[in-house]
């Protein structure tokens, strides 16, 4: 390449770059500022006298070392996590497994079985909501027929309301996690497999010591990219408890919605949500490192 | 794989599969179909007499139309601003040296990983002191914020597909860079392109808590609406099942088409599947 081209290739480049960065400034960069800012204030919507006097770290103070619904919220983020990801990592896995081959209709029935996932939270929500209302719906009908459930209401329980996120969060995902483990499966040479079977392997030694080995960076990428997914919960949860019954609900996302734009403490509000995302820069340092080990792959 | 098994042993636990996944969503499209005597009875009611008033109730008398039509605008127009911005930034981090490129990149994908509930507030803000929070400008910002990721780490998956020969020849032929991305790579990956707009146009159609919190009144999308059909004198079944319907249908009609590359999407070209 000649100097001429080599500066009309670096002109180019920074045309492809401006508008990108420029769109970063304005909707990322300039919010974080004001957020910065406002944390440092009380500045309420509803409480007259917090008027936006500037008080220092009191807010980061505040939510760190008093807020315990705060640290509740994070406690029960991570029980969420910790539950659903295996579920629908062995679920997925599982049917993955299963529809691991050439069949007739496979094409549509993928479609169908991402039907959890494509559609969206809300609908899920409220589908949900219909089929686990109390005596009518057609879930707890047949669940007290079958003699499953006593004549209660599921979502007034803190156990069975936190429960029932759970599995529903399960119905949802699960489809993802066998997309992409049967993406893996797919790009998987055969020859490993047809050696191990030639060398008297039994089917779960060629899952565990083949498969499962040549899919272990995907793995990583699909629970982690999952987990931080599951750690974000919220339209379910909003539509169908609130986080409630009292505050048994109440993951993190929840949390920060409530208590900025419920309570309408944007201060406070302005804290929660720099803290929160710290968090998740910290996570997404760590996400970038394993998904470009996946794409290594 | 090879193994042998009886198709009709093994398409059994599938049909059980499928039972699970659809019921859901079988009854609910019925539910948009039931009168109202039909729709809390014990035991559920499976056959029942057909009607379309949900679907003309929400339409015309709860101004659903409205709302669909919010969705689509902010739906296509942070669509076009996403795709436009991010396939010129793909391009870029595909194809020259970006001087601090990986923190671009990186920060780029943490807009993403947070909850959104971190980033909607700090808009929420700014847009509340510039009095825009009436306007579809902030959704559609918000939106084309969150799908960024997608479009760039997705577009540059395609562009890094291309063979450089391709366009080392066209600038042998004296092509300028902006040609040679105009006329010959651009055209290569309009298929992918096609499958990206898809995807951020589901995501911004399905997305809750940035409408939620930067429109309101006649600005309000169906996924804010959905919701405030449930009422405490009572729900209106009917009609949250017809707008329910409305909403996700398009949705499950572009998943068959775009599934060849549902893998990419939904992992925001991580995996190529």
């Amino acid at each position: 390449m000649g100097g001429a081209q080599a500066r009309a290739s670096k002109r180019f480049m920074w045309v492809c770059m401006a508008p990108v960065i420029v769109f970063l400034i304005v909707v990322s960069l300039a919010p974080t500022i004001v957020a910065i800012i406002d944390s440092l204030r009380e500045l309420s919507l509803t409480v007259f006298t917090k008027r936006g006097a500037f008080i220092g770290l009191e807010n980061y103070r505040e939510l760190l070392s008093e807020d315990t619904k705060f640290f509740t919220a994070i406690w029960k983020t991570v029980i969420f996590v910790a539950v659903v990801v295996p579920f629908e990592f062995v679920f997925g896995l599982t049917i993955a497994l299963y529809i691991n081959h050439e069949f007739a209709g496979r094409r549509l029935l993928i479609t169908l079985l991402m039907l959890p996932t494509m559609i969206a939270p809300v609908v899920v929500g409220m589908m949900w909501r219909y089929l686990l209302m109390p005596s009518f719906g057609l879930v707890t009908y047949y669940l007290q027929q079958m003699g499953f459930l006593a004549e209660t209401t599921i979502f007034s329980d803190e156990v069975t309301a936190f429960a029932a996120l759970m599995i529903i969060d399960i119905w949802e995902w699960t489809p993802f996690m066998m997309l992409i483990m049967l993406a893996g499966l797919t790009a998987m040479p055969e020859e490993p497999i047809e050696a191990a079977h030639l060398d008297g392997a039994n089917a779960w030694q060629v899952l565990w010591h083949v498969q499962l080995s040549f899919l272990r960076p995907l793995i990583v990428f699909a629970v982690m990219f999952r987990a931080i997914e599951a750690s974000k919960v919220f339209d379910t949860i909003y539509i169908l408890t609130g986080g409630g019954p009292g505050n048994a609900t109440e993951t993190i996302a929840v949390f920060a919605f409530r208590t900025t734009f419920i309570k309408w403490d944007l201060g406070y509000g302005a804290a929660i949500c720099l803290v929160l995302a710290f968090f998740s820069l910290v996570v997404a340092a760590l996400f970038f490192k394993v998904s470009n080990r996946a794409q290594e792959q | 794989m090879k193994r042998r098994h009886n198709p009709y042993l093994w398409s059994i636990p599938l049909g059980l599969l499928l039972v699970v996944i659809l019921i859901p969503y079988v009854w609910i499209v019925l539910a948009s179909l039931k009168e109202r005597s039909d729709l809390l009875t014990t035991p559920p009611r499976w056959i029942f007499d057909l009607t379309f008033e949900n679907y003309r109730q929400i339409l015309s008398e709860k101004n659903f139309d409205t709302y669909l039509v919010n969705s689509l605008i902010i739906g296509f127009c942070s669509t076009a601003l996403a795709v436009t911005v991010g396939t010129l930034a793909a391009y870029a981090f595909s194809r020259f040296k970006v001087p601090a490129g990986n923190h671009i990149f990186f920060y780029i994908l943490a807009t993403r990983l947070g909850p959104p509930v971190a980033y909607a507030l700090p808009m929420y803000l700014v847009f509340f002191k510039l009095g825009l929070l009436n306007l579809q400008a902030g959704v559609i910002l918000a939106h084309a914020t969150f799908n960024l990721v997608l479009v760039v780490w997705m577009m540059k998956s395609f562009f890094d597909d291309i063979p450089r020969e391709i366009e080392e020849a066209a600038y042998l032929d004296g092509c300028s860079p902006f040609q040679v991305f105009r006329m010959i790579s651009l055209p290569l990956t309009y298929p992918g392109l096609v499958t990206v707009a898809i995807f951020v146009l589901i995501f911004s159609w399905n997305e809750l808590l940035f409408a939620l919190i930067l429109s309101a009144g006649e600005m309000r999308t169906l996924t804010v609406m959905i919701p405030s059909l449930v009422l405490h004198t009572g729900t209106l079944w009917g009609q949250v099942a017809a707008a329910s319907v409305v909403q996700s249908l398009p949705v499950l009609v572009f998943t068959f088409f775009i599934q060849k590359h549902l893998v990419r999407g939904l992992t925001f070209g991580a995996v190529k599947g």
